[in-house]
């Protein structure tokens, strides 16, 4: 990965202090951009093996960059601004992350592990082991000071909640606006758009000019909905703010709830999918066009129409396209020109990823070297908070995953909670704008 | 070394879930705590869907089957500190809870075929007192015994508990019992073949009150008198024993370095184990449906799959088994209460015992893991049967914790959930034959304390029930004891009942 040369800065040059070492990087982007972008993608060693971990999701969806920052420990390096003179440092390796000797546990159990049986009721082994384990066990250290006291939560009434600024909550704030309807919009990131502003580009796809017609006073970004809880008061969400760069809870208390989401970037499991330089697609997009940072050589896998529009998207923007392998389907018309349907994706490297194997359809083994892979497939539905507020999760076995049921309306069981967009089960841009339209309409009918 | 990994948060891999299949472990839920996917920093966001789908393409679970584990708040790791900023007025009790999911369990998951027509033994309840005694009496001999149980395993209290097991208890009967059933987890692993990671990091109680501090003076020399090395210990040994606890108000406290935390979870799946390697049927998903009594025995036990008829028959349901006597016109005194629990993200070993302030209910440990895995007892929290979470629960235990610990503030909560205790009127079980129906024994009402006791409990209620030799715990802790002669109930409180104080919450 590497800054894209030509581009002019998109903020104030700073830098970062990893572990006694000083790396520039770009105030208020994602540290884990940062890092990257500095030659640095070996963020932490995984929990129980030991294995070189980078920062995968971009969306706070898995675990590999988790970092102890500023004396707290476990924060995602993908979701935390840089600032001047920040401390970073690498979890869970012993001397260093750089040669951790509890490295060997990865090659002392080549498929996995039961803890449930090993040594089980073997004297002395099996108290050795329990001592073992406990000093190994866990992530970060305890912080050693106490953390400054959050501000009280703050408690909000609006008739309308909708989670999630992309593409459906877009359009439905639109339909609320133009309604009239009181809403409040609450978007994780730090700007409104999700897909529409950080995914591969989609030919056909919703603008974002919904954006500018939305009152600013009805969005809440950097707010993280933590659950839909109740109370004596009725239905919340809890939200988990940044108000004036200090934590702040927010309680919002709701006639309707409309959920859209989105997805997490999923896990697609390969051979060594957990290298540092294996990125969610999602992730690679994101770190493109906002951040101006890509891979000078990258293979893809995966399947969807997203796949093949970020392959073409990092070759337009000068990334060397080794290879995208379609793992479903027959490349459609118009996919890069190394698209070919495969199966059996592989990552190579030692401490980050050096090569991506496949097999070629009717073919035979394929090998290319590059400095990332990415793995591109249709997101996985952020179903939770629709399945605490009651809605049916069932899973389609077509897609592979779970999806929030809903009708034509984005009307769940549930009666206060709608949804739309790609936590029903996805598909294009387009289509979610769409629903998180109708969705509004039908909600903003069942109002008194 | 190359691994395809399915769970990065927890190094689970595609070969541990195939493992695990093989195991008997098919349904999400139990896929999820026999591997540990979905239990890490993400709670199951980037893996959940890839383990279903490999599940049901590997034809572990039919498509119907397949539903996602319980999400549970807070949906992205949040800080102590900041869940102590939700306003909480103690004056009312908790409303609510999410979400609701007492009767979740699809009819999909239910297993093919019928139960076994005839039994001697059918035992209501699949957690651990239910296995416990089936084990237990498949090795006395007694192999024709079949186990009911609603759900998959560690899907009631068992599956929802902290961990924790002491031996400072308040009454003769209950250190007895307690200090037996640790004996017995030290060597479970070797009876059974599975870890449960006993660790004895000892328990601190702290009095901030007289009557608490008295309870603890008072209880110390009944422990010893039993062989359980309790002793006070003023605040500063305390904080030499966990560095950083502040011990303001405190008054005193007691330490048993005996006492620990285990695993719950193995203890179900090696009893069950131990149990179906000696012939007993453990049946989950199978919902007790009615029962057919005459002459003053029960007759046969009926299910969602079909009518056992035997012999004997044990209600083991826990916080469940008011409701499963209701059907056989048993009316028990038993009432479940919420529990609510929160785990934290794993971190460096830093707590070595379970510290319990037992005025207010609050405790924490931290588990083999490295989560700090804690609760506190809602003196407003009324009776039924309620399993859902509430933010409430989560900023009290928030304040509590980092007023006794305040370097935890920046700690972050992974997951809340809760589970039910099944309290009795003078906090003790209910324990043999039912009046007026003779052959059905009664197992529960262990008011949240039942699985560090069941080991030592289901061995004595198989020796009694294979022997027939008379065993005191068995009329000490008879439902007569909460009826007069002429049956009816007794005022409690009276001085008739021995009262167990050393519940936390």
């Amino acid at each position: 990965m590497r800054r894209l040369p030509d581009v002019p800065p998109r903020g104030r040059a700073i830098t970062v202090d990893l572990e006694g070492e000083s790396l520039p990087a770009i105030e208020g982007e994602p540290v884990a951009c940062s890092l990257i972008a500095a030659g640095e993608p070996m963020l932490a060693r995984s929990i129980k093996y030991h294995r070189p971990r980078g920062p995968y999701c971009f969306a706070g969806a898995c675990s590999h960059c988790l970092m102890r920052v500023d004396g707290v420990p476990n924060v995602y390096a993908c979701r935390t601004p840089a600032r001047d003179g920040m401390k970073l440092e690498r979890q869970n390796a012993y001397p260093s992350a750089k040669v951790d000797i509890f490295e060997s546990i990865d090659w002392f159990f080549p498929k996995g592990m039961d803890h449930h049986e090993m040594f089980a009721g073997v004297p002395v082994a099996e108290q050795v082991m329990a001592k073992v384990a406990r000093q190994l066990a866990g992530l970060g250290l305890l912080p050693k000071t106490p953390a400054p006291v959050t501000a009280p939560a703050r408690t909000v009434r609006t008739r309308v909640a909708v989670v999630g600024g992309g593409a459906a909550g877009l359009a439905a704030a639109r339909v609320l606006t133009e309604r009239d309807v009181g809403f409040l919009l609450i978007e994780r990131d730090d700007a409104l758009g999700g897909r529409l502003a950080n995914g591969a580009p989609e030919a056909g796809g919703p603008s974002l000019d919904d954006i500018h017609r939305i009152s600013p006073s009805s969005v809440l970004t950097r707010a993280t909905a933590l659950g839909l809880y109740d109370d004596e008061a009725g239905r919340f969400l809890a939200v988990g703010t940044w108000e004036a760069d200090a934590p702040r809870l927010v309680k919002v208390y709701s006639e309707r709830f409309l959920l859209t989401p989105g997805g997490h970037p999923p896990t697609l499991p390969f051979e060594n999918n957990d290298l540092p330089g294996v990125y969610a697609g999602r992730a690679a997009s994101l770190l493109l066009r906002r951040y101006d940072v890509a891979p000078e050589t990258a293979a893809l896998v995966g399947w969807g129409a997203e796949l093949h529009a970020l392959a073409n998207l990092l070759q337009e923007r000068g990334t060397k396209v080794v290879a995208v392998v379609d793992l479903r389907d027959t490349p459609p018309a118009g996919a890069h020109a190394t698209a070919v349907r495969g199966s059996e994706p592989k990552a190579h490297g030692l401490r980050g990823v050096s090569a991506f194997s496949y097999t070629r359809e009717g073919g035979g083994r394929e090998k290319v070297s590059c400095d990332a892979v990415l793995v591109s497939v249709p997101v996985s539905p952020s179903f939770e908070l629709a399945r605490q507020g009651g809605a049916k999760v069932p899973f389609d076995e077509k897609r592979g995953l779970f999806v929030v049921e809903t009708d034509a309306d984005g009307r769940t069981q549930a009666p206060d909670v709608y949804a739309a967009g790609d936590v029903t089960g996805g598909g294009t841009a387009k289509d979610a704008a769409a629903a998180g339209r109708r969705a509004a309409q039908a909600l903003v009918g069942g109002l008194s | 070394m190359s691994k395809a990994m399915i769970c990065s948060c927890e190094d689970v891999t595609v070969d541990d879930i195939r493992h695990a299949v093989s195991r008997g472990f098919c349904d999400v839920e139990s896929v999820k705590r026999y591997t540990g996917f979905g239990t890490g920093i993400c709670q199951g966001k980037s893996c959940s869907a890839a383990v279903a789908a490999l599940l049901e393409k590997e034809k572990a679970l039919k498509p119907a089957a397949v539903v996602p584990f319980t999400p549970r708040p807070p949906l992205y790791p949040t800080e102590l500190r900041m869940m102590a900023s939700a306003p909480v007025d103690e004056s009312q009790p908790p409303v609510g809870g999410l979400p609701q999911e007492v009767d979740a369990f699809p009819a999909a998951l239910r297993p093919e075929g019928p139960v076994p027509a005839k039994a001697k033994v059918v035992i209501i309840g699949g957690g651990i007192m239910g296995l416990a005694l089936a084990y237990n009496l498949a090795r006395a001999g007694e192999t024709d015994v079949v186990v009911l149980e609603r759900g998959y395993l560690c899907a009631g209290a068992s599956g929802r508990n902290g961990g924790g097991v002491r031996m400072q208890w308040g009454t003769p009967s209950l250190v007895e019992l307690a200090k037996r059933s640790i004996e017995l987890m030290k060597g479970f692993a070797r009876e059974l073949g599975i870890n449960v990671w006993l660790r004895q990091g000892g328990y601190i109680f702290l009095a901030k009150t007289a009557p608490v501090a008295q309870r603890l003076e008072r209880n110390v020399s009944l422990h010893n008198r039993f062989g359980v090395p309790t002793r006070l210990i003023t605040p500063d040994e305390a904080r030499d024993i966990v560095p950083g606890l502040t011990m303001k108000d405190c008054l005193i406290a007691s330490y048993n370095p005996e006492d620990g935390v285990i695993f719950p979870w193995p203890f179900l799946w090696g009893y069950a184990q131990g149990c179906q390697k000696r012939g007993v049927r453990v049946e989950t998903y199978t919902d007790v449906t009615g029962f057919e009594t005459s002459g003053g025995q029960v007759r046969k036990v009926k299910t969602t799959r079909g009518d056992i008829a035997c012999d004997t028959v044990v209600l083991a349901a826990g916080a469940w088994s008011p409701q499963v006597a209701k059907l056989v016109d048993v009316k028990l005194p038993n009432e479940p209460h919420r529990h609510e629990i929160l785990s934290t993200e794993p971190l460096k070993p830093f707590l070595g015992p379970l510290v319990s302030v037992l005025d207010s209910g609050l405790y924490f440990s931290q588990s083999m893991r490295g989560e700090i895995v804690g609760g506190m007892g809602d003196a407003k929290e009324p009776a039924g049967l309620n399993m859902g979470s509430t933010l409430r629960f989560v900023s009290r235990f928030a304040q509590a914790l980092m007023e006794q610990l305040p370097e935890v503030g920046h700690v972050k909560v992974l997951r809340q959930w809760a589970g039910c205790y099944d309290v009795t009127p003078d906090n003790n079980p209910i324990l043999g034959r039912t009046p007026g129906l003779d052959n059905l024994l009664q197992m529960s009402g262990f008011v949240g304390h039942g699985f560090m006791m069941a080991p030592a409990v289901a061995e004595r209620m198989a020796k009694w029930m294979a022997t027939g030799e008379s065993d005191e715990l068995f009329t000490r802790f008879n439902l007569r004891r909460y009826s007069d002669a002429a049956g009816h109930s007794r005022e409690f409180g009276t001085g008739t009942l021995e009262r167990e104080d050393m519940v936390i919450g």
